[in-house]
């Protein structure tokens, strides 16, 4: 008798930690799926990852268009192997009969700095050296090395394609592809997408500083 | 009253009527609730948390949802369920010497996103502000001139992924939560839109859909996670993913993409060889409003 | 008769309540007649928000909660305010009080009714209520405050349910309460009433992101203005009660609710007084929000007409609650308590909820004005929580007074006394 009722007694706390235990599983969530992960990526990076060449660096826009409205481009050599020059300018102004109207506003530069008489499609380094114009890159890095070392490392110019290696490329962005060698500091462009969330109201004046024009022409981003 | 005797049939009958009244007004009262209710299936009226789905219960889900779009916009997208990689702990780092205001990482969370065309909504929101002064009191959104303006710098915010995230502890029915890889994720099919969260968001990194998103069929990004860009249904809450459908599937997230300044660093903080350790690493790395101790997962960096 | 089983009793106990809440004089069919008038516009425009999504309202993602959660959060100080007529009857044995206590809890389950009707229309997805039902859903308790609150109201509203309808239906069947059904209840109802105001406080208070709430003086201060709220309110109730009705009011309870209201609500205008002071002395980003609601900020200033007609109301209030007059005119006292009530309104509505959104967190001041569809359905639930009193009411008081029981349900040739209107 006293074992039926102490086995009872057993049963009872038995079901009733049960019956608990289903009531906690259920209030904490543990009705869940297990959780299910992707592989890590593979250490192995099989995508490429391609510095973007821009068209400036073998060839020029000219004032013909094709039928798509695109200006038509010349390889560089097209004229630069016919006419060589007697003398290299000093400033844009002097460039009367080509590279017309070409923006320069890079410190304190001469065209003689990088650029050498005779080998348009090179540029000079500091010490003399020649390199193909399509290894710009280095150029710049001579004064601009802490960009081009971001750069390197990834935290400097504009990017797409993947992150992860393993899984594709990744395609970036050269120098000039955002700086005009010539003139590199960003021109001022119209913001996209302004604001227009519910119930946002008209701009709050904030400082009494002088108006900042907004700006005429759309598009004038490099 | 409760038995009509024969001195209350008046009483009666017009008691009657004003129930019958009654009824019927609210029945007129309460008929916009029609349309409500034509779009709420059954089957979307009883689907189970994100966590608790099986695959199988994932696979009709995402047919529904799928069909869903079509039937609405009637654009043929591809939902799909990325999931967390093993060993991937995103991290994002954002340069303020360089970002120029221009807005277009704004613009491409815009169309990546499958956001409302009619407000211009973003999980990105850019910040105009003085040099020389961090007082965002005195920053503005709604800037329209040529960028960047002289004496200005800019200050994108979108969501940090805090590891203690103010917004995921709030939510009642746990439809927000952290993964493992780092992203702060909604189930839009769970949340019951309260807004907890987005009063408790020091960022202002979430938003609510104060309607059904209105986008054009052509515009509708069709690559879509469930997690993620799907279109969202009205009266719940959304936020940034870092793009989850993309950055899981090892691609850049859309804003980075977009950025001509290449002011973004998107990586994984467990690689120490990727380009977001780098930076944490080497530059001078701030974090926007730290002292709440929110632990984010998202960075802003100078040139040093 | 004692003898029946409840089984029987108790239904024939829930029809009696049912059948006199339908049946009354013109007085009442009027004023329930408006009062649901009232709700059915208020269901039409919930009806219409929910169709056309909450853009119809005049929130935004940079103030996200509005008028309903400002109602939200001064209905559960009414529902805890009540409470302040529990306290005296059964803490301090006034005899006065103990006879008219069940309205306070009465009036009790109708503001929760209210914050429940708040909530639910605050919601984008009202459909998917049942995914907070806890083991049903996905209840994010202990975490979540709001899991909290929703255990504590509900909570509150059964206490309330159970107390009042124990006590009725004991009455009803002409039996003593027994004290081990009711008692703790009621010791747990208050300790409950303080909880409930409370951890709605913590709902706001425990956000880091938002220095206007981020105060560990806002549960204090919402339960001293729930102490103002709530007594002002039962103040007027009871002279309403004591003409609607055949049930005995005497001057003792009024006299001490307007005591307690003499203190609670100088002690209302301490505290904001003290938060006014801490903000504006220090200043800085933290002031940027009181800034905003006193004098307005970046020009824009939608909220200060609210919060000084506020600041107006309360110090009103204040002065007269402390005029001698006050204590031998209704009149006046009844003005007190109408400015005191309207006073925290505003003050713990509007006037809490919507600074903490201005400016947002990125310092954008985007204001926020509530747009008619929100003034309906506000007015709506309103418009049901005072069905919900004056229905309860109604059932209630002829059963306290004996004119409704057993007893006299079965003499047979009794005329049934039919009460008047109890609105």
């Amino acid at each position: 008798m006293a074992c039926s009722v102490r086995c009872t007694g057993k049963n009872i706390v038995r079901s009733l930690l049960f019956t608990a235990a289903i009531v906690f599983g259920v209030a904490c969530g543990h009705r869940d799926q297990a959780q299910s992960l992707q592989a890590a990526p593979s250490a192995s990076a099989t995508g490429a990852v391609v510095i973007h060449e821009p068209p400036k660096l073998t060839s020029i826009e000219t004032d013909k268009v094709d039928a798509l409205g695109k200006p038509i481009r010349v390889a560089c050599v097209t004229c630069h192997t016919a006419r060589v020059g007697q003398k290299l300018p000093t400033s844009p102004d002097d460039l009367r009969d080509f590279h017309q109207g070409l923006v320069f506003k890079h410190g304190d530069n001469t065209c003689a700095n990088c650029h050498v008489l005779g080998a348009q499609d090179s540029l000079r380094l500091a010490d003399g050296r020649l390199i193909p114009m399509r290894e710009a890159m280095t150029l710049c890095g001579q004064c601009h090395g802490s960009q081009l070392r971001d750069y390197k490392k990834g935290a400097h110019g504009g990017m797409s394609g993947h992150w992860d290696l393993a899984s594709g490329g990744r395609l970036r962005n050269h120098c000039v592809d955002c700086h005009d060698p010539h003139a590199p500091k960003f021109v001022p462009s119209t913001p996209v997408l302004p604001p227009r969330d519910l119930k946002l109201g008209p701009p709050i004046p904030h400082q009494a500083g002088p108006a900042i024009p907004k700006l005429s022409t759309e598009g004038a981003h490099p | 009253m409760s038995e009509p005797t024969e001195k209350q049939p008046r009483r009666v009958h017009l008691k009657v009527l004003g129930a019958t009244l009654g009824a019927s007004a609210f029945a007129y009262a309460m008929a916009p609730l029609r349309a409500w209710t034509k779009e709420l299936s059954v089957d979307a009226f009883l689907q189970k948390h994100y966590k608790e789905l099986t695959k199988e219960e994932m696979t009709k889900v995402i047919a529904r949802l799928e069909a869903d779009t079509k039937r609405d916009y009637g654009a043929d997208v591809t939902i799909k369920d990325p999931k967390p990689r093993a060993g991937v702990e995103f991290g994002y780092a954002l340069n303020l010497s360089v970002c120029i205001g221009c807005r277009k990482c704004a613009e491409a969370c815009h169309h990546e996103n499958n956001h409302d065309r009619a407000t211009n909504n973003s999980y990105i929101r850019v910040l105009e502000m003085e040099q020389g002064s961090f007082d965002m009191e005195r920053g503005n959104v709604q800037y329209d001139h040529a960028v960047p303006a002289p004496g200005k710098f800019y200050m994108p915010v979108q969501c940090h992924q805090c590891d203690n995230a103010p917004c995921t502890k709030v939510c009642p029915v746990q439809a927000t939560w952290k993964e493992p890889d780092g992203i702060v994720v909604v189930d839009y099919n769970w949340c019951i839109g309260c807004r907890y969260c987005e009063a408790a968001c020091p960022y202002h990194a979430r938003r609510f859909n104060w309607t059904k998103p209105e986008i054009p069929k052509e515009e509708i990004n069709p690559d879509q996670g469930y997690l993620s860009n799907r279109i969202r249904p009205q009266g719940v809450v959304e936020k940034c993913t870092f793009c989850l459908h993309r950055t899981r599937e090892g691609k850049l997230p859309a804003c980075l993409e977009a950025c001509p300044t290449g002011a973004r660093v998107f990586g994984n903080l467990l690689d120490p060889d990727s380009e977001i350790r780098w930076v944490l690493e080497h530059k001078r790395v701030f974090i926007l409003k730290e002292e709440l101790g929110t632990k984010p997962r998202f960075f802003y960096f100078f040139d040093v | 008769m004692n003898q029946r089983s409840h089984a029987v009793t108790y239904p024939r106990f829930i029809y009696r309540l049912l059948a006199g809440a339908f049946d009354g004089g013109w007085r009442f069919y009027l004023w329930m007649t408006i009062l649901t008038a009232i709700a059915l516009v208020g269901a039409n425009a919930w009806a219409h928000q929910l169709a056309r999504g909450m853009q119809i309202t005049g929130m935004s993602d940079h103030v996200s909660w509005g008028l309903y959660i400002a109602n939200f959060t001064f209905g559960v100080g009414l529902a805890a305010g009540a409470v302040m007529m529990v306290i005296p009857a059964y803490l301090y044995d006034d005899h006065d009080m103990h006879n008219v206590v069940l309205v306070g809890e009465i009036l009790a389950i109708a503001a929760i009714s209210v914050c429940l009707g708040f909530i639910v229309v605050d919601l984008g997805r009202p459909d998917r209520f049942w995914h907070i039902i806890p083991a049903v859903g996905r209840f994010n308790w202990p975490v979540s405050m709001l899991t909290w609150d929703v255990i504590v109201l509900n909570g509150y509203l059964l206490l309330n349910l159970h107390i009042t309808g124990y006590l009725i239906y004991s009455k009803f069947i002409g039996k003593k309460p027994s004290k081990r059904w009711y008692l703790p209840f009621v010791f747990l109802s208050i300790f409950w009433a303080i909880s409930i105001h409370t951890v709605t406080a913590f709902l706001y208070s425990g956000l880091g992101g938002r220095p206007f709430w981020n105060s560990a003086l806002l549960a204090p201060r919402f339960i001293a203005s729930a102490f103002v709220s709530g007594p002002a309110f039962v103040i007027v109730l009871l002279q309403i009660v004591r003409r609607a009705s055949t049930f005995r009011v005497g001057d003792g309870p009024i006299r001490t609710l307007s005591s307690v209201l003499r203190v609670t609500v100088l002690l209302n205008l301490f505290m904001l007084g003290s938060e006014v002071f801490t903000a504006f002395y220090t200043g800085g980003a933290h002031a940027t929000a009181a800034k905003y609601l006193f004098f307005g900020s970046h020009g824009r200033h939608a909220l200060v007409p609210w919060i000084w007609s506020a600041i107006a109301l309360n110090v009103l209030s204040a002065v007269l609650l402390h005029l001698p007059a006050a204590r031998n005119k209704l009149a006046l006292l009844d003005i007190a308590c109408l400015a005191a009530f309207a006073g925290v309104w505003i003050e713990k509505g509007m006037g809490l909820i919507i600074p903490g959104f201005v400016p947002s967190t990125l310092h954008e001041v985007v204001e926020y004005v509530p747009t008619l569809a929100e003034w309906k359905i506000t007015a709506g639930i309103w418009a049901f929580g005072f069905m919900v009193l004056t229905l309860a009411l109604k059932v209630a008081l002829p059963v306290l007074t004996g004119e409704l029981s057993l007893a006299k349900e079965e003499e047979p040739a009794e005329p049934e006394p039919v009460p008047e209107a109890a609105e």
